[in-house]
């Protein structure tokens, strides 16, 4: 059996998304994520090669996917830079800006007492073996796309996408989780509907769902922007707190 | 050109009246100008008559239409709420983005594209639920964040559920592969759980619960009216373009109206039991909406004329609700932070339009609803009373609930009588504070509650126009025939 590396490469990265929470390294894997989709794509040649870039020739397609990744990855990029400046201060009354002091030091005594604990990667770890196995399983019980690499992936987006949200503890792992998702139906659109037996493809709805994952970013990063600009912190748990 | 004005006009004016927000009267004025010019142009766009652009068809049916001129008709109606009423400082480009998203919804035949446009329009709606007014001095509640997120993770869910539904309906061919598991049971599965949680069936709900608890009624308004029936009519698109699905998969109707019974049930119950005034519409809406999805799902033409003519119904009805409870909730003059129970004396337009939006989600006769409801439990009584039970009780329910919270919040005597002290010794009558003076009720917004109201009276006394436009579009529904 060939070993497919840019599947190797979606799954990976997407696991990176799944366990860990330092942004950093989570919007690193997300760009890498979409760079390994493009390439997936370029390998599997679902739309026929339009361009010829130094010897290689791709489908406009290919960097379509990359320009969305790059969009998606940086919205979020500057978004995690720019949290710590302030943004309409100047319309709050004195109620208004004691919250924010209060909201400010609750989030400094969280950040204190809340050290690196192993404790919490244990649910995200078995989440995502349950994934993998789920993963590996589907495609052989209930196939879908042209090829296993095309099922795996697409089904292992969307589960770790799905599994993301649900073990998620901070706004922008959810929309990262969001975002796996929507990458999931995209590469699924993709194959499937190139097939020689489905409809072709169209070039709206392609255009339409990288749009949707720009919206989308934009989306998770306006809300963090509210969200750290009212209790300066991303935890979920203190928006919930009553 | 008729098809790109009605789609790309408001896109462009909505990126006006961006530029132009903290102006609000310029900015509505302008608003009502585009809806108003929308509703000329959706007059003049033929029916049936497809045209092609970007490789995609562009139609408009005779029930879309009359679904595009009600969407048009409530986006002017929030434009004069919008006035008076509580606003975020971008409501109105959002619902000018929004009204566009819709028509284009509306237009289109092809589901890929309708689906992810419903994603985009659930994308613009999370802008609008956390949006404050032009210089608010107050921050964004942490409630209305949360509810904006759940609201953007479900959303995104159901598209991510719809869109995989309809890659497979590519390149699924009935009658293939007999030893897998349907997959048109699998796809109408993944289509049911989708609309399920666009259309808040019940336990898909809670985004709305959340929305009507933490957004701004015409927020909540816009939403639940434009983007629900939007989704509700996606689905009947659906089932006329993959009719095979319902052929296929018949035990899953019974599964389908069980899920609606549940819906419709549970909506009545928590009606009934103790909540403030906005939980309260929130249940009744998804008593509403579970109503009307059991009309979809009895796919039969009289529970799809129920279904359809509940839907516009319901538009009207919630549009009514939310415009009344925006007016109910304006501070009146008299200290704020207690819960008035005189709501009715006080505020007696939207005391009335509450009320009556109330009986109209319920069904009750001569209002709107007395009529699809009445189709809705006729297509019930076909299946036996086993189904046409749980539907009354329902309703029985929400009526209850509806009476528990106009006794709690609007039939209550009057509170401000307070006695009139006589003068102390050495005291004059300029020495005494000024006299309280209670606001009246905002002209504009309660013209537009009476027209509402008024609306949804002659709807329930003249049905027939709209009931042969809708019978007449179900006759053409191939599913319809074909089960």
């Amino acid at each position: 059996m060939e070993i497919n590396w840019f599947t190797i490469a979606i799954g990976a990265t997407a696991a990176v998304v799944l366990l860990f929470r330092d942004w950093r390294l989570t919007f690193a894997a997300l760009l890498l994520n979409y760079l390994a989709q493009a390439l997936f794509l370029a390998q599997q040649r679902f739309v026929p090669p339009d361009l010829a870039i130094f010897g290689l020739e791709l489908s406009t397609l290919v960097f379509v996917k990359l320009i969305t990744g790059v969009a998606v990855t940086l919205i979020l990029g500057i978004t995690a830079l720019t949290f710590s400046r302030e943004y309409g201060l100047e319309n709050l009354d004195e109620f208004g800006l004691a919250e924010l002091r209060r909201a400010a030091r609750a989030a400094q005594r969280q950040r204190a007492s809340a050290p690196f604990q192993f404790s919490d990667y244990v649910v995200p770890f078995w989440a995502g073996v349950l994934a993998l196995m789920a993963s590996l399983a589907l495609p052989r019980i209930y196939p879908i796309g042209p090829s296993a690499a095309v099922d795996f992936a697409w089904y292992w987006l969307t589960l770790t996408g799905l599994l993301t949200i649900a073990t998620a503890t901070d706004l922008l792992k959810i929309g990262l989780g969001l975002l796996l998702c929507t990458s999931a139906i995209d590469l699924l659109y993709v194959a499937v509907v190139s097939a020689p037996e489905a409809s072709g493809l169209n070039v709206v709805p392609l255009v339409l769902l990288s749009l949707i994952n720009v919206l989308l970013a934009l989306a998770v990063a306006y809300l963090s922007g509210l969200l750290y600009g009212r209790l300066k912190t991303l935890e979920l748990s203190e928006l919930y707190r009553r | 050109m008729a098809y790109l004005l009605l789609i790309f006009f408001p896109v462009t004016m909505a990126a006006s009246t961006f530029v132009l927000r903290r102006r609000t009267g310029l900015v509505i004025f302008a608003a009502l100008g585009t809806v108003l010019a929308q509703l000329l142009i959706a007059t003049q766009i033929p029916v049936d008559a497809p045209t092609r652009f970007l490789g995609i068809t562009l139609t408009l049916s005779p029930l879309n239409r009359v679904f595009l001129l009600l969407f048009l008709t409530i986006g002017g109606f929030a434009m004069v709420g919008a006035w008076h009423l509580p606003h975020g400082e971008n409501f109105v480009p959002i619902a000018l983005l929004t009204l566009s998203q819709v028509c284009t919804v509306l237009l289109l035949q092809d589901p890929f594209i309708t689906t992810l446009l419903l994603a985009a329009t659930g994308l613009t709606a999370v802008l609008a639920i956390v949006d404050l007014p032009a210089g608010a001095s107050n921050l964004v509640g942490t409630r209305a964040i949360a509810a904006a997120l759940k609201y953007l993770v479900l959303m995104t869910v159901a598209a991510v559920l719809m869109y995989i539904a309809f890659v497979l309906t590519d390149i699924y061919r009935p009658g293939e592969l007999p030893e897998r598991i349907s997959p048109a049971r699998f796809i109408l599965a993944l289509l049911t759980v989708g609309f399920a949680l666009r259309l808040a069936l019940i336990p898909f709900h809670t985004w709305l619960t959340d929305l009507v608890d933490y957004a701004e009624p015409l927020v909540a308004a816009l939403i639940i009216t434009l983007l629900n029936t939007a989704s509700l009519l996606v689905l009947i698109l659906v089932f006329q373009s993959f009719p095979t699905l319902l052929l296929e998969s018949e035990g899953a109707h019974g599964v389908m109206r069980l899920g609606a019974i549940v819906s419709v049930l549970v909506g009545g119950l928590l009606a009934v039991g103790p909540a403030p005034l906005r939980r309260t519409l929130a249940y009744l809406i998804l008593y509403g909406s579970g109503m009307v999805f059991y009309g979809l799902a009895s796919v039969s033409s009289i529970g799809l004329a129920g279904a359809i003519f509940g839907a516009l119904n319901q538009t009207l009805a919630v549009t009514l609700l939310f415009v009344s409870l925006g007016l109910l909730e304006r501070p009146d003059g008299r200290p704020p932070g207690v819960v008035r129970r005189d709501l009715l004396r006080r505020w007696p337009v939207a005391g009335s339009g509450l009320l009556v939006g109330g009986l109209a989600l319920i069904g009750l006769p001569p209002l709107n609803g007395a009529m699809s409801q009445l189709l809705i439990y006729q297509a019930a009584a076909e299946r036996g009373w086993i189904e046409l039970l749980p539907l009354l009780l329902s309703t029985l329910f929400a009526g209850l609930g509806l009476a528990r919270v106009a006794s709690e919040r609007l039939l209550g005597p009057a509170e401000e009588t307070t006695p009139e002290e006589p003068l102390l010794l050495w005291e004059i009558e300029l020495n005494r504070p000024a006299q309280r003076r209670l606001e009246p009720e905002p002209r504009s917004t309660a013209a537009l509650t009476l027209v509402l109201l008024l609306l949804c009276l002659g709807i329930g006394l003249y049905p027939q126009p709209l009931l042969a436009t809708i019978d007449e579009a179900i006759r053409e529904l191939a599913f319809i025939r074909a089960l």
